[in-house]
């Protein structure tokens, strides 16, 4: 046993290190991650389009559609990397899933088509999964494609699509056919949200800001040459897709990093409760981290890691969410003044730590993570059923 | 990096795993308990045989020259069986402190816990002070020019059966580590039998002579060792208590799936499933921390005092949460003493209370995280 990394990926980790650190670097990006100020829709497609200057966009993927075909170590590494340099989050609807599920099972032309837009940043994309009736139960949705002659007509609505308000293009799991078994029935579509009788409307989440939105279809008319695969197959290409972007999961350095900020805005409050508190929390991040570390290894030895990693999510998000109360905790009572995520009018400023405002934003904001991404009693449902076997 | 247990460790697991299998089932482990040292003397003489008592020690006292990995390999088969044994106290605490010091027959008296004729226990615990053992009141003195022992040892494991102790005590002001023997004229043994199954005692010396030869280690030397030995100590414990979590989420999910209520087999309801996956996790968390602090530990890394006060941590929460999830989904049969499941929450119980409790470790891991 011999948990050290080599040489060569300490190597490829300094390099990572330097890039974010050099010339190319946006460096309004680089002053707000660190004075922790809410990226713009710029900075995001800013900071993305220096990952595809850098040939780092594509760091999941291998070699021959554009990627960068690192290793898993290098892949932990690379976004590990990002995390504590706070680097704005991979948005990862393209990159980290529509991306893979073309070129594992898009026709030569889909993968020209969209494949480069993606590496470049070129196209942000979204994803059309949940619906109003459809949630935890995904494979029970409603969202109907009829093909009528080179196209499909969608009618529908998804919601909960995040920055769809930002997006050029949304994959969409819609149903073609009314089967026994409705996993069956699912196919999975490309649409250009500029097509006609798409609309988007922001839905504004208990934090004060606009994240998610519904997105309605009206007669969308569909090129056939969109449909990913087989009609009735996309079910297979979702779950294909849920297993792909299991790194970062956890969220262990953005923690860890969160936690060291926590610690110094605290210091001088010699607060022996929250202390104890925050050194659980520690030890809690610690047994998280290294369990990820465990199924790193198992992969890199060419493993598949099936359930364990809904242990990631589950555990990650408690503690993203355990941190985010500490922050409330911390503040106390000058949580109270807020008035929405683009914070007060420079010439009011109410009394109290500058972190107060923020963090209760943060605690809000951060009860999704328990819920998205299938949530954490959906994942105690796959760990019950293929590991415990009950 | 690589997370995989050689062939080697892989052979000794299964070969625990298969003693375990045909010598300790629950009713096995029955009549262990009743009988009068409240060990199996058969069992420790095939430890010996097995080669298992020579694991940590180093070639040329006669061991394997294994570490911290093949002893939690060990430790965490011993803990699904919930074995009694005494290889903790012997082997790991006394053995430790015998092959860093400097004692003159050393190699000997190692040789003698490897053959299994020999046991030993380390009195580190006293009436009156917690946690903090190197603040010790047993102490010796001097007159006459004949130096003698005095004080009180809690809590020493296996006493009735140890042929010698190794007492924490103050020499000339300093911590120390003095060898005792079992027999010697001053030192009256009272011994009780342990919430878990196994056994203690508490040792008062009076004036008990010692021999300047039977000091271990004395002053900085001998707070270094014992720091060292507990290291050493929890990590096994936590890697029974590892072993002992495994036992128990799979007892558990076992019964349910067996245990039919309202025309159903009860681990159809979800309420159970996802107590039983919060015990999976649990065990995989515990496992992972248990794992870097094993590697901490075996290659001298600096951080390894902050992890283990982290795994003793978790330890203790985990086997709370697990050991008490255990005994509910058994209902009625989780607290029926002839069931074994609720003999692991009691093993929990105690090795959360030993070397540090939950409390203890979250301050000390404190401490560590401010230096």
């Amino acid at each position: 046993m011999d948990i050290s990394f080599s040489e060569q990926d300490l190597q490829f980790q300094e390099e990572i290190r330097a890039g974010l650190n050099g010339a190319e670097y946006p460096a309004h990006v680089k002053e707000k991650q660190e004075k922790g100020i809410n990226f713009s829709k710029e900075d995001v497609i800013d900071f993305h389009k220096f990952l595809s200057s850098k040939g780092w966009m594509g760091y999941n993927w291998p070699v021959e559609y554009g990627g960068t075909g690192w290793s898993p170590v290098q892949i932990y590494l690379f976004l590990n990397e990002l995390a504590l340099a706070q680097c704005p989050t991979i948005l990862p609807f393209g990159v980290g899933m529509v991306g893979p599920v073309i070129y594992t099972f898009g026709t030569q032309e889909q993968k020209d088509r969209f494949l480069p837009d993606i590496l470049n940043f070129d196209t942000w994309w979204c994803q059309g999964y949940s619906e109003p009736g459809s949630g935890s139960d995904l494979a029970s949705l409603k969202t109907k494609a009829v093909l009528e002659g080179d196209h499909y007509v969608v009618n529908g609505s998804k919601t909960w699509t995040t920055l769809a308000q930002n997006a050029d293009w949304i994959f969409c799991l819609v149903r073609t056919e009314t089967t026994q078994k409705k996993q069956e029935g699912i196919s999975f579509l490309l649409i250009d949200m500029n097509t006609p009788g798409i609309e988007v409307k922001p839905i504004i989440t208990i934090d004060g800001d606009h994240e998610v939105n519904s997105v309605f279809f009206t007669d969308v008319k569909v090129p056939a040459d969109q449909l990913i695969g087989e009609e009735g197959k996309g079910w297979t290409y979702a779950k294909f897709l849920l297993a792909h972007e299991r790194f970062g999961i956890a969220g262990v350095p953005v923690v860890k990093v969160q936690i060291d900020k926590l610690k110094n805005l605290t210091a001088e409050y010699n607060d022996a409760d929250l202390n104890k508190k925050i050194a659980e929390l520690e030890i809690d991040l610690e047994a998280l981290e290294f369990t990820e570390l465990r199924t790193l290894a198992a992969i890199a030895e060419g493993g598949h890691p099936g359930a364990e990693s809904s242990i990631l999510k589950i555990r990650g998000t408690e503690i993203q969410q355990r941190l985010t109360e500490l922050y409330v905790e911390a503040a106390g009572q000058y949580i109270l003044p807020y008035e929405g995520p683009d914070g007060f009018d420079s010439n009011r400023t109410p009394s109290g730590p500058e972190y107060a405002s923020t963090s209760v934003a943060q605690y809000l904001n951060y009860r999704k993570t328990s819920i998205y991404g299938g949530s954490n009693e959906i994942q105690k449902n796959i760990i019950a059923k293929a590991i415990l076997g009950v | 990096m690589n997370l995989n247990y050689s062939d080697e460790q892989n052979m000794l697991r299964e070969q625990v795993l298969k003693f375990c299998e045909t010598n300790y089932d629950f009713i096995d482990r029955e009549k262990i308990l009743e009988s009068d040292s409240g060990f199996s003397k058969d069992n420790w003489q095939q430890f010996a045989e097995l080669g298992w008592l020579a694991v940590p020690f180093k070639e040329e006292n006669g061991g394997f020259n294994f570490g911290p990995v093949e002893l939690t390999v060990l430790f965490e088969e011993f803990g699904k069986a919930l074995v009694v044994e005494p290889y903790l106290s012997s082997v790991v605490m006394s053995g430790t402190i015998i092959e860093n010091s400097d004692h003159k027959n050393k190699s000997s008296i190692i040789e003698k816990i490897i053959s299994g004729e020999h046991q030993m226990s380390v009195a580190y615990a006293e009436p009156n002070i917690g946690y903090k053992f190197l603040d010790c009141y047993a102490s010796t003195s001097v007159s006459n020019n004949i130096l003698s022992l005095n004080g009180t040892k809690s809590l020493v494991l296996n006493a009735g059966n140890a042929n010698q102790f190794i007492v924490l005590a103050k020499h000339e002001g300093l911590s120390a580590l003095i060898m005792v023997d079992a027999e010697v004229d001053g030192l009256s043994i009272q011994s009780f039998k342990t919430i878990d199954g196994q056994t203690c005692g508490e040792l008062t010396f009076e004036n008990v002579l010692i021999d300047t030869d039977s000091i271990l280690a004395s002053g900085d030397d001998a707070e270094a060792i014992f720091n060292k030995m507990m290291d050493l100590a929890i990590l096994c414990i936590s890697a029974e208590a590892v072993g002992a979590m495994n036992a128990s989420y799979v007892k558990t999910v076992q019964y349910t799936k067996e245990r039919e209520q309202f025309s159903q087999p009860i681990s159809n309801f979800q309420v159970l499933q996802h107590r039983m996956v919060d015990m999976f996790i649990e065990t995989e968390l515990t496992k992972s921390l248990l794992i870097k602090a094993t590697l901490q530990l075996d290659s001298n890394d600096p951080d390894a005092q902050s992890t283990i006060s982290a795994l003793k941590v978790q330890v203790g929460k985990a086997g709370r949460l697990i050991g008490q999830n255990a005994v509910q989904l058994h209902g009625g049969m989780g607290v029926s003493n002839e069931m074994s499941i609720g003999h692991y929450l009691k093993r929990f119980t105690a090795i959360d209370s030993m070397f540090g409790n939950t409390s203890h470790h979250i301050n000390k891991y404190q401490a560590n995280q401010k230096e």
